[in-house]
């Protein structure tokens, strides 16, 4: 058991050392066309992977911004991070929120399809269906 | 020999009511069902959220001046192999236009004729024999009506090709335009696509 706990923290510690981005952070050369690491060498990557969906490593939001813009309407901006070793497709819905709270009603309102490649950033984009919206909520579930 | 006939067919009915799938209604809000070949209604609300937000978003739809542009849909061409109509999506985007403060729908010119034709047959009525039993105050008078400044035409587009021994891929393009109708200038243009994957024994129209 103690071995088993070893080795699962020796690879976990591997895979993030394999996950330190290097270079510009704007530019992500993918694996195959970059120089290899533990992540994505042939004979590490199935472990590596393994670990990945042992950890449960998924989509992470790390910012989401509102803004006015130059039309008058807000404008979201969500910006987030696949951790996974494979490609997250997933569904989002955006409600939009007026000044007193309550969902405004909009055929914009549904479901909509989003997906980030693995190890990778990825942008959402929304806006706000009238010039009423103050704030807004964001929802995920899986794309089956 | 009869019991026992009345047995068997017995059994059949069970069999048969147990095995036919219930009618339910779907929460289309948050619908987790399957994909299909064909379009249906997410694939509908979907273009139509991404369209309407693209639009608004673009700022095409600011009048100089202020104020809110006259619109109207024009043609909206079905090139798939399904019989679809197309109000299905131009009845959303529309609605989201009209709330969004920034236009204002015609239901007096439209690609399809007048999306009211209520319009014109009230003219009838005020221009015939029939129209003197009506208070003339209530006839709508000559020269109201407002020409669209703006209109939204568009296409769907099916493709399907070939994608492995077993399965076919659609493809289904949207294409919308706004076209200022003074100048024949387009505002704005957007395509959205909606690919599909399936088994080739399903139908795609």
């Amino acid at each position: 058991m103690k071995c088993i706990t070893h080795i699962l923290l020796v690879l976990g510690a591997l895979v993030l050392v394999g996950c330190k981005e290097q270079g510009d952070p704007r530019i992500h050369v993918r694996k195959d066309i970059r120089s290899d690491n533990v992540v994505d060498n042939y004979v590490t990557r199935p472990v590596a992977e393994a670990f990945s969906a042992l950890a449960g490593w998924g989509i992470d939001i790390k910012r989401a911004v509102v803004i006015t813009n130059e039309a008058g309407y807000r404008e979201l901006h969500v910006d987030g991070f696949n951790r996974s070793a494979s490609v997250r497709p997933f569904r989002y819905r955006v409600e939009w929120l007026d000044a007193n709270g309550f969902v405004i009603d909009s055929q914009a309102t549904t479901w909509l399809r989003a997906s980030a490649m693995s190890r990778s950033p990825f942008s959402i984009k929304a806006v706000a269906p009238t010039t009423n919206a103050v704030d807004f909520r964001m929802d995920t579930m899986k794309w089956e | 020999m009869k019991t026992r006939l009345l047995h068997i067919v017995l059994a059949m009915y069970l069999c048969v009511i147990g095995c036919t799938p219930e009618t339910r209604v779907v929460d289309t809000r948050n619908d987790p069902g399957k994909a299909v070949i064909v379009l249906d209604y997410r694939d509908f609300a979907e273009t139509a959220s991404e369209m309407v937000q693209s639009m608004i978003g673009s700022g095409a739809l600011n009048k100089p001046g202020g104020g809110r542009y006259v619109m109207t849909t024009g043609k909206i061409q079905n090139d798939t192999m399904q019989r679809i109509d197309t109000d299905q999506l131009m009845a959303k985007i529309e609605e989201d236009l009209l709330n969004s403060g920034r236009v204002v729908m015609t239901a007096a010119v439209g690609g399809k004729g007048a999306p009211d034709q209520m319009v014109y047959d009230t003219r009838d009525i005020r221009d015939s024999d029939i129209g003197t039993e009506f208070d003339p105050n209530t006839l709508p008078g000559k020269g109201r009506l407002l020409m669209p400044e703006l209109s939204t035409s568009g296409k769907i587009i099916q493709k399907v090709l070939t994608y492995s021994k077993k399965e076919q891929q659609v493809e289904y393009y949207f294409q919308l335009r706004v076209t200022n109708l003074a100048n024949g200038l387009v505002l704005w243009q957007k395509e959205d696509l909606i690919v599909k994957r399936g088994s080739k024994k399903t139908v795609a129209w």
